[in-house]
């Protein structure tokens, strides 16, 4: 090969390499179908409306500019409120690690509850034998910063994220305290604290003379803990001699609803807890199975609900009454059916989108309906809770008669 | 030697040979490559129906022609990938049906112009820009009421005007509008809610309402009028001693109309004039400043402050034709703007004792910029103050005498109000103080 053959073999080779690149470029598109979608919009001419109203609002506006972040958020809740859902919202990142530790059941904390006076200052009670407590925090003291970090007023949401942490570390509070308002500061190393959902009691009454034990359980919200905590619960109350369940799901307005199938599977036989219903699948009915942890079959159950039990409690005492596994006492519950999940976004914000709709075991929808109990009850809550104890000593004196 | 040669050739093409395939499958990739890469400075993951698809570098933005140019340049642009991110989860897993792009574009603006905290900044989507004539004062004919947002974002009735269609149809100021002819208000602010009650005189229009104290919404039909208010009103009040002039808005005809009405007043020789400006929604700035001329001397009668951060005095002359005599102004929560600019220059300037409620607050000017889908911006640009430096925005202006008037003095025809202001020209009475609420003391140490 001369000179003049290499040249143009070079160039030739070139130009073919050229159009390799051009090609490739072409084919990424047909690979992804979405990319080859931007240069089409970019050919309709569309402007990003977005940056161009915010061009003019940083061009004119007189006051002051938010941030970037919270111009993002402001336009995510402007585009989910297109949608008139209540329920698909959007939740920054500090509310969203609170309500993740809320679903967990647990966090790292150290054991401080507060309440904000007029003035907003936020006035500590520590929980007894809570880490605050062992250190030296006293209730009624005064949260001045955490830190270092001198609180603004009003700042709850700031507050508890702060305090909070992974559990092992140190976290330094500073105090005002009495009415010097002397400044004391503790650190006070994060311990695990868990959210208790479910307290329980017996409660003794009398069938025919003899004493009769109602086993009480009260389920605050449903975390991913309460599944567990009502097993415990019930396999201690069955082990006491409880003859009959009193499950109190009043002001429980949801949370987890995998604890609540776990909680209902508790008192059921195999059975479908709900039915989940999704658009992607429109007639599709997905059976939401009872998990197998039984360890009440066959003690009589009340339920009891109000005007505030909500989504997962509702589907709760639904599967137990459909499923003739109890009766509701109270009143008419909230009627929330809808399902949503949360996605955790890139900078630890979040977005519940109402994704599925729940039936339950016997196809009625809860959604803007409620539950209507069997025995309607609307005055004091002592009064609900009398009633229901008296429900169940009826049917526990009808059982007697039957069996002699 | 020959075969050999042949041989060596051909295994010397085919080991070319691979290398081409290899070179060239490599140059493919690197374009794939490329591709991908030049395509994404938008962060765009997932563009299929998204309204934000395009890169935010060719945003032709018409706002970048003043000093504010290199800001913009600079200017980091919408986390469109977080966004997306969000439309990505809607669209796979909403339980719903999705609304089309432009509709999610218009929310996404609205919620971003939200997050300035300024309800008069405003965006009006295209469909109710397009039905918009200019109309400064908020006040718009067709039933004859006006409108103000509530805080949880619904749109309310502020007013009803005697004899409109509003008020003879029964709607009550506190009414919320749910819905005008079928059509949901929700997410709607007051100017677009205007916009769709406004219409040809003689049409139907259905308002379905929400009242306190009324469990479900119900309809109400008014048909459309031309509502003819009278600008100024006047007449002789506290036994004919007292001239009372009240103004309705500061719109074109507003300081001419006033003096005349003035001019018949003053000739009945009165003691002292009440200026009523309740309810006055306010109007043009130059309307302002002549109604101001009449009662003030030379003197500052607004300080405006605008975006640059320039400071901008208006004036009045000294040509008016009741600048003496002994004067009170009314005021109440409805008295806004130009009205709130007036009745803040008498204040600070000693001119006029002021009676009544709180101002509205609205001491702000905005100023419409069209967007290129047709919706229209309306950006707070200059805010204003009284002559002592005072703001008027927010807070609005809190008169010397703070005097209610309840609603059932409404709907007794009394109007104490005008009664304090009458006692106080006649023998100098002054109303009792509003009582402060109570305060514990603060515990000393």
């Amino acid at each position: 090969m001369n000179r003049l053959e290499k040249a143009l073999a070079v160039v030739a080779f070139t130009l073919w390499s050229a159009m390799l690149v051009g090609v490739g470029y072409a084919g990424h598109m047909l690979l992804d179908p979405a990319e080859a979608r931007i240069v089409q919009v970019r050919g309709g001419n569309t402007l990003p409306l977005l940056d161009e109203a915010w061009g003019y609002v940083r061009a004119h506006f007189i006051g002051t500019v938010p941030s970037n972040t919270l111009r993002n958020y402001g336009a995510i809740r402007g585009a989910l409120a297109t949608l008139n859902d209540p329920y698909t919202t959007f939740i920054e990142p500090q509310p969203r690690a609170i309500e993740r530790d809320h679903m967990r059941g647990q966090f790292g904390g150290i054991g401080v509850s507060f309440r904000q006076n007029e003035q907003g200052e936020f006035i500590l009670t520590p929980n007894p034998d809570g880490p605050a407590a062992k250190m030296g925090v006293r209730e009624g003291d005064i949260l001045f910063s955490v830190d270092g970090y001198v609180l603004p007023p009003a700042a709850d949401f700031e507050v508890v994220a702060r305090i909070r942490g992974p559990v092992g570390t140190p976290v330094t509070i500073e105090v005002l305290r009495g009415p010097s308002r002397q400044r004391l500061s503790f650190t006070i190393v994060r311990q695990l604290i868990e959210i208790n959902s479910v307290t329980w009691r017996m409660i003794t009454s009398t069938v025919d003379g003899r004493p009769f034990l109602i086993g009480y359980l009260k389920i605050s919200t449903f975390t991913e803990r309460s599944g567990a905590e009502v097993q415990r619960a019930v396999a201690r109350l069955t082990e006491a001699g409880a003859q009959a369940y009193l499950i109190d799901l009043r002001d429980n307005g949801g949370g987890a609803l995998s604890a609540a199938v776990e909680a209902s599977s508790v008192f059921l036989r195999d059975g479908v807890v709900a039915f989940e219903v999704r658009r992607s699948h429109p007639g599709i009915e997905h059976r939401v199975r009872s998990v197998p942890v039984r360890v009440s079959e066959h003690q009589p159950i009340v339920v009891l609900v109000n005007g505030n039990t909500a989504s997962a409690a509702e589907i709760m005492a639904a599967a137990l009454r459909d499923h003739r596994r109890g009766q509701l006492v109270g009143s008419k519950t909230f009627g929330k059916g809808s399902v949503q999940l949360i996605f955790e976004l890139s900078d630890g914000s979040a977005v519940r989108v109402t994704a599925a709709k729940w039936l339950t075991p016997a196809r009625h929808a809860l959604d803007g309906a409620g539950l209507v109990p069997d025995v309607e009850v609307d005055g004091s809550p002592a009064e609900q809770e009398a009633q229901a104890v008296e429900v169940l000593r009826l049917a526990a004196t009808k059982r007697a008669a039957m069996s002699r | 030697m020959q075969t050999s040669f042949v041989k060596h050739q051909a295994k010397w093409i085919v080991a070319l040979g691979i290398l081409g395939v290899f070179v060239s499958a490599l140059v493919f990739i690197i374009g794939i490559a490329v591709g991908v890469a030049f395509a994404r400075p938008g962060g765009l993951l997932d563009a299929g129906a998204s309204p934000f698809a395009v890169s935010p570098s060719i945003a032709a933005n018409p706002a970048a022609v003043n000093d504010t140019t290199a800001e913009q340049g600079r200017q980091p642009s919408l986390n469109y990938a977080l966004i997306n991110d969000v439309l990505r989860r809607l669209r796979t897993q909403w339980y719903g049906e999705m609304p089309s792009s432009a509709q999610l574009t218009d929310g996404a603006i609205k919620g971003m112009v939200a997050a300035l905290g300024d309800e008069f900044t405003q965006y009006i989507e295209p469909r109710f820009a397009r039905l918009l004539n200019d109309d400064i004062s908020g006040v718009f004919e067709g039933i004859g009421a006006t409108l103000r947002q509530t805080p949880s974002g619904g749109v309310q009735i502020v007013r009803t005007f005697p004899g409109s269609p509003a008020e003879r149809g029964g709607v009550l100021p506190g009414d919320i509008i749910e819905a005008v002819n079928g059509m949901s208000t929700q997410g709607l602010n007051t100017i677009e809610v205007a916009a769709l009650v406004r219409g040809p005189r003689g049409s139907e229009v259905t308002l379905t309402l929400r009242r306190a104290g009324r469990v479900r919404p119900f309809d109400i039909t008014l048909v459309r009028e031309r509502i003819e208010i009278p600008l100024v009103s006047s007449r002789m009040v506290g036994d004919g001693a007292i001239a009372y002039v009240s103004l309705f808005d500061f719109s074109q005809p507003a300081s001419r109309q006033l003096e005349k009405h003035l001019k018949e007043l003053l000739d009945k020789r009165p003691s002292a004039l009440i200026f009523d400006l309740r309810d006055n929604p306010g109007g043009l700035l130059s309307q302002a400043q002549e109604v101001g001329d009449i009662f003030l001397k030379q003197g500052v009668l607004v300080i405006e402050r605008d975006y640059r951060g320039n400071k901008k005095v208006t004036r009045t002359t000294d040509r008016g034709i009741a600048q003496d005599i002994p004067m009170v102004v009314l005021v109440n929560s409805g008295s806004a703007s130009a009205a709130e600019i007036v009745a803040g220059a008498m204040q600070d300037r000693g001119r006029a004792v002021l009676i009544g409620e709180r101002t509205f607050g609205k001491g702000s000017v905005q100023s419409p910029q069209t967007l290129s889908n047709g919706g229209q911006l309306r950006i707070t640009i200059e805010r204003w103050y009284t002559p002592n430096d005072r703001a008027i925005h927010g807070t609005g202006i809190t008169p010397d005498y703070i005097v209610n008037n309840t609603p059932e003095d409404l709907r007794e025809g009394k109007d104490p109000q005008l009664e304090a202001a009458i006692a106080f020209l006649t023998t100098g009475k002054t109303p009792p103080p509003t009582p402060f609420p109570t305060v514990e003391p603060t515990p000393r140490p």
